[in-house]
């Protein structure tokens, strides 16, 4: 029966009320949201050095975002459902990175001689804990669910999204001596990183030849932030287009059932995606831990909303889709903490997630009628 | 007699691809009718498009002369066309009974106030809604123990009969059953044949089928249109089409009507009509 | 383990719990509660013949759940109060407590088995009054044991109120609404603008809620018309948008400048309060009672019994009517329902309204109740609990949305509260600092509802207390009522 209702969804005609629910859906946003716009465009080309800086942050933002996106584009390829507890995922990252920061004892006075080695050690074991836990959230709450109807795993994935926001106000709880106190003294609030990325405006030297008029922040942590994520994402790229197991996903994700009578096993297929998905997702919990220099329990929820929008605006399903999607809507939520208000920028983003649904839902880079749309 | 539906050109696409290509059809009020050819033929999308769940690329439908291609799938049920499915579509946790009130529901006019307040006109239609529901499952031979039985629990030729049914509810002037006898014995085959025509007899409903048992096809039809490839390649009676070269070809592969002989739907080319 | 068992572990457990964690004088109340949960139970599964008979069976059971609240009771009383309080004394209340609770236990088991042994259709009614009886007597009880939990038990049944609305849009239309705490928020609101002094407008209670009900409906009329194409978790996710979208925008509508072809037409206005929220909201007002009062929740609780009472009244009328039977169609299969001449269109808005009308209505008397609403009593978190209040006692019943949405309500708002209180008490003077700092109602809370949908969804997708329909679907095979009437017979 799913396969009728894909069908007939793709192939079903225009009909009237769609049209009137989305004049509907355009007057309640330009109310929203182009009445302030026209004076946030003002305020752009007054200021064209603050406009550049949060055209750098929103392209960092971006990176993360394309990271995390790549979680839900890649489960949703496959097993089509809407993991989302993923941005919870990435918080854990974020936590874990956070302990083993403490537990190495890395600070500000660390000599870049060992605390490059040792980030990207715990890089890796952050990557690999998240990566694993991903792949056991699948086993335990998703995989008898892959055969009932599509909410159930759904509902099961806001459960395991519960669970572990809990952990993670929990592990604020946790003061091993081996921590070196990271921690901080109360379990809820915020935590910081200490700040280990250089600061330093890279640029400096610019402001110096060109004067005053060109004076753009572009730290160094805004690059390694960037690197480190483009180098991920095309690591990824590269694994789903060139190896053999890449090339299975590829396939399951087409169409499962033919896959699984060419002798692909689908169960380790889908591991294989969740994997993937929680490893982007501790990485980016270690970069934007060190970027931002924070993490809380919370956090999950909103960089989990913006990841799947982003997913959702590219084209779910779509790895290079997720890409484009991330950078858009990093650019977008760093302009309009900006020049809205960061207490807008959710409703900007849900905003955006509704109209792409209701206009587009194959997301940008999707195909018209596509399976998976 | 006049034609209850008119189909003018039909042209189907989706994407590329062409599903149905200008197919002209006509259907005879009280006749029973059939639509066969090969997997992938077009016949479900061209049932499909009669009853508003596609649109057609182009062409149109006329029914009890009004045009009825883009109306809602359920304006068409209104209008008179009702349905079953291929691969049974039945509500499979509501009741057998439940299922045929479904069915009604364009025919009882019960609002929200209605349904909150419940006079006396709501109870009335209400209680003569669940007796034609209890008739109706008589009528298709479902035996009143199983009428409160989750629709899934049915066994499987009961499920056939309940969508026929639940369709008739409909009150439709033309019934459109795709394959119905699919998965069923040759003695369940014969019974559901003959409730098909006692439909036609007793309650003046035209009915077009879909149907790959040649048997069925062959034994009931008055008339049989075949279509391959989304084009209708031949039409007439059932032994005029089941000996039209093309048809066989179509069946059977190029070079088959040629030599004539045993193939994988062999029955196409020996009709027991 | 046989249905017997089943039963009086049930209640047993339940009883002893709530006595081990509240103590005191709520014993007799764990009594009543183990009597009723092992006394439904007994009667659902064993067939007995004369009421003396139902009773003594009924009351024998009641007694084994009622020795769990005894223990329950015994072992706050005489282990754990010491610790916690070494100058308590009452032990004598421990006793009678513990032994009330116990005697009540076997007392109300035995009624509702003695009840059930009616004939067919009144066995039911009767065990439904039994109920009611003793939901309506409940302010009596709370008095004279004392208990004050009259405070938190309103909002409970606001909530339960809410999951039934939400059952509407979820267990009957299979609309997966993770949205539906936005019209709790507008209905509140919509009462806060209309019964305030906010805008200067100060309209009668009585009035405003049956204006924010409406307000809610047209709003999920507007919400759900967006939705309309989209597949199940693409709409969820949407719904989600708009549940987030509605408390941003009341959080931050309180300095709303509208700019038409630059004429400031609206200045720095104050719609709703900003974070501080609303307040004072008026309070109903009727002949003899006069205006409810805060510090008497009396007339609020019997006022939302009555909300609640017509409320399910018109949902089982619904359910059984022509809209009910088009939503569960649609529910099982939209492309067939519209086949069959289903209006989708039609009724999904209508379902996306009932249910938002039922939630704008809770949402009024909520506003009305604690005299103020603030914009973080409408966060996901409380879409979520609805949702497992509905998925817990069973989707699409509703029996099982009100005891689901009883079990998670009162857990939330009593028990782990009082749970935190006791843990917190007795590590108090423990050395492992980490204990004394947790605090369980607030860091264990999600953690509750979490587990509930995951446990819910992979175990028993049915719910608690399914429809006998889907029970005999996913558990045939291990239906064993009729042994086990069987093997009663014999022991007695």
């Amino acid at each position: 029966m799913a396969t009728q209702s894909a069908r007939t969804s793709a192939g079903q005609r225009t009909i009237p009320w769609v049209w009137i629910s989305r004049i509907g859906i355009v007057i309640f946003f330009v109310l929203f949201l182009l009445v302030p716009l026209i004076g946030v465009v003002q305020e752009m080309i007054a200021n064209p050095q603050l406009l550049a800086r949060q055209l750098i942050i929103g392209l960092t933002n971006g990176a993360y975002i394309a990271l995390i996106a790549m979680g839900y584009t890649l489960v949703y390829g496959i097993v089509e459902m809407i993991n989302f507890a993923h941005g919870e995922v990435y918080m854990i990252g974020a936590f874990l990175a956070l302990t083993l920061v403490g537990i190495f004892d890395l600070t500000e006075k660390t000599p870049y001689s060992i605390r490059v080695p040792m980030l990207l050690l715990i890089l890796v074991i952050t990557m690999f804990c998240t990566a694993m836990l991903n792949v056991a959230i699948e086993r335990l709450a998703y995989r008898r669910l892959r055969n009932a109807s599509k909410l159930a795993p759904l509902i099961s994935a806001i459960g395991v999204s519960f669970v572990l926001q809990n952990a993670g106000l929990l592990w604020g709880y946790l003061r091993f001596p081996a921590m070196h106190g990271i921690m901080g003294n109360n379990a809820v609030a915020p935590k910081s990183f200490p700040s280990l990325l250089p600061n330093d405006n890279i640029l400096e030297g610019l402001t110096a030849v060109f004067g005053e008029n060109f004076k753009i922040r572009l730290a160094g942590k805004d690059l390694i932030v960037v690197i480190v994520s483009v180098s991920l994402l095309i690591a990824l790229y590269l694994f789903i287009q060139r190896t053999k197991l890449g090339k299975a996903m590829r396939a399951t994700a087409q169409d499962r059932s033919a896959a699984e009578l060419m002798g692909i096993d689908v169960n380790r297929t889908i591991s294989l995606a969740f994997l993937l998905g929680g490893a982007m997702a501790g990485a980016a919990g270690l970069l934007v831990g060190l970027y931002n220099g924070t993490a809380v329990f919370t956090m999950g929820f909103t960089a989990g909303l913006r990841s799947f929008t982003a997913a959702v605006l590219g084209g779910i399903g779509n790895i290079a889709g997720a890409m484009l999607g991330g950078l858009l809507i990093g650019l977008i939520s760093a302009l309009s903490d900006q020049y809205l208000s960061a207490k807008w920028t959710n409703a900007v983003v849900f905003g955006i997630l509704v109209i792409i649904l209701v206009f587009r839902p194959m997301g940008l880079l999707g195909e018209e009628g596509g399976q998976k749309a | 007699m006049a034609p209850i539906l008119v189909a003018q050109g039909i042209v189907k696409q989706f994407g590329g691809l062409t599903a149905v290509n200008k197919v002209d059809f006509e259907l005879e009020a009280g006749s029973i009718s059939s639509l066969i050819g090969p997997n992938g033929a077009g016949k479900t999308t061209f049932f499909n498009m009669i009853t508003g769940l596609y649109v057609p690329t182009s062409g149109s439908f006329i029914f009890a002369g009004q045009k009825i291609n883009g109306l809602r799938p359920h304006e068409v049920t209104r209008a008179g066309i009702g349905r079953t499915f291929q691969n049974i579509r039945l509500f499979a946790h509501m009741s057998a009974r439940e299922n045929v009130l479904v069915g009604q529901h364009t025919r009882l006019r019960t609002g929200l106030i209605g349904a909150l307040l419940r006079p006396k006109r709501v109870r009335d239609e209400e209680a003569a809604a669940v007796t034609k529901a209890n008739d109706l499952l008589d009528y298709v031979g479902l035996s009143r123990q199983r009428s409160s039985d989750s629709a899934k629990n049915l066994p499987y030729g009961d499920q056939r009969r309940l969508e026929i049914a639940r369709a008739l509810a409909t009150d439709p002037q033309l019934l459109l059953l795709d394959e119905p006898t699919a998965g069923m014995n040759p003695q369940e085959t014969d019974d559901l044949t003959k409730l098909i025509r006692r439909i036609r007899d007793e309650r003046k409903i035209t009915i077009l089928l879909i149907e790959h048992d040649m048997k069925v096809v062959m034994g009931i039809s008055e008339k049989v249109t075949v279509l391959d490839h989304g084009a209708k390649i031949s039409e007439g009676l059932p032994y005029q089409v089941a000996s039209d070269e093309q048809v066989i070809e179509a069946y059977l592969g190029k070079g088959a009507a040629a030599h004539g002989k045993s193939g994988r739907k062999s029955s196409a080319s020996s009709p027991s009509a | 383990m046989n249905k017997t068992t089943r039963a009086w572990l049930t209640g047993g457990i339940f009883g002893g719990l709530i006595a081990l964690i509240s103590g005191g004088l709520v014993g007799f109340l764990a009594g009543i509660i183990a009597g009723m949960v092992t006394g439904l139970l007994v009667a659902k599964h064993v067939v007995q013949r004369t009421p003396m008979e139902g009773f003594r069976r009924g009351a024998q059971n009641g007694l084994i759940a009622g020795m769990f609240v005894l223990v329950g009771q015994l072992l706050r009383g005489l282990l754990i109060n010491p610790i916690i309080d070494p100058h308590h004394a009452g032990l004598h209340a421990v006793y009678t407590a513990a032994l009330g609770g116990l005697v009540l236990s076997g007392l109300v088991a035995g009624l509702f088995g003695a009840v059930n042994t009616l004939p067919a259709p009144r066995n039911r009614a009767w065990s439904v009054g039994l109920i009611v009886l003793l939901v309506l007597a409940y302010p009596w009880l709370d008095q004279l044991l004392e208990l004050r939990f009259m405070n938190e038990i309103i909002p409970v049944i606001v909530f339960v109120l809410m999951a039934l609305g939400l059952n509407i849009v979820v267990g009957y239309a299979g609309l997966l609404d993770l949205g539906y705490a936005a019209f709790f928020a507008i209905g509140a609101y919509t009462t806060g603008l209309l019964a305030s002094p906010h805008l200067g407008v100060n309209m009668s209670i009585w009035i405003a809620i049956w204006i924010s009900a409406a307000v809610a409906a047209i709003f999920g009329l507007i919400l759900g018309a967006p939705t309309l194409p989209l597949r199940g978790d693409y709409l969820a996710i949407v719904t989600l948008g708009f549940g987030e979208i509605v408390p941003i925008a009341v959080n931050n509508l309180d300095k709303l400048n509208i700019n038409i072809l630059g004429y400031n037409v609206v200045k720095d206005f104050d719609l709703t309060g900003g974070s501080k929220g609303l307040n004072p909201i008026g309070r109903p007002w009727l002949p003899f009672i006069g205006e409810f009062r805060a510090d008497s929740p009396i007339p609020w609780y019997y006022l939302i019994l009555i909300i609640m009472a017509f409320s399910i009244f018109f949902i089982m009328r619904l359910r059984d009517s022509r809209i009910g039977r088009a939503w569960m169609a649609m529910r099982e299969d939209e492309l067939a329902a519209s086949s069959m001449g289903i209006d989708i269109v039609r009724t999904k808005l209508m379902a996306f309204s009932m249910g938002a009308t039922f939630s704008g209505f809770a949402g009024a008397f909520y506003g009305s109740y604690i005299s103020a609403i603030f914009p973080s009593s409408f966060a996901f978190d409380v879409s979520v609990m609805l949702l497992c209040m509905v998925i817990l006692g069973g989707m699409g019943n509703i029996t099982g949305v009100i005891v689901g949405g009883l079990i998670i309500q009162l857990a939330d708002r009593l028990f782990l509260p009082q749970l935190s209180q006791l843990v917190q008490k007795l590590f108090e003077k423990s050395d492992i600092a980490v204990l004394k700092e947790l605090n369980f109602a607030s860091d264990f809370r999600v953690l509750l509802f979490g587990l509930t949908l995951v446990i819910m969804m992979n175990i028993r997708p049915e719910g608690l207390l399914p429809s006998a329909d889907v029970r005999a679907e996913l558990h045939s095979g291990d239906d064993d009522d009729a042994v086990v009437a069987t093997g009663v017979k014999q022991t007695v």
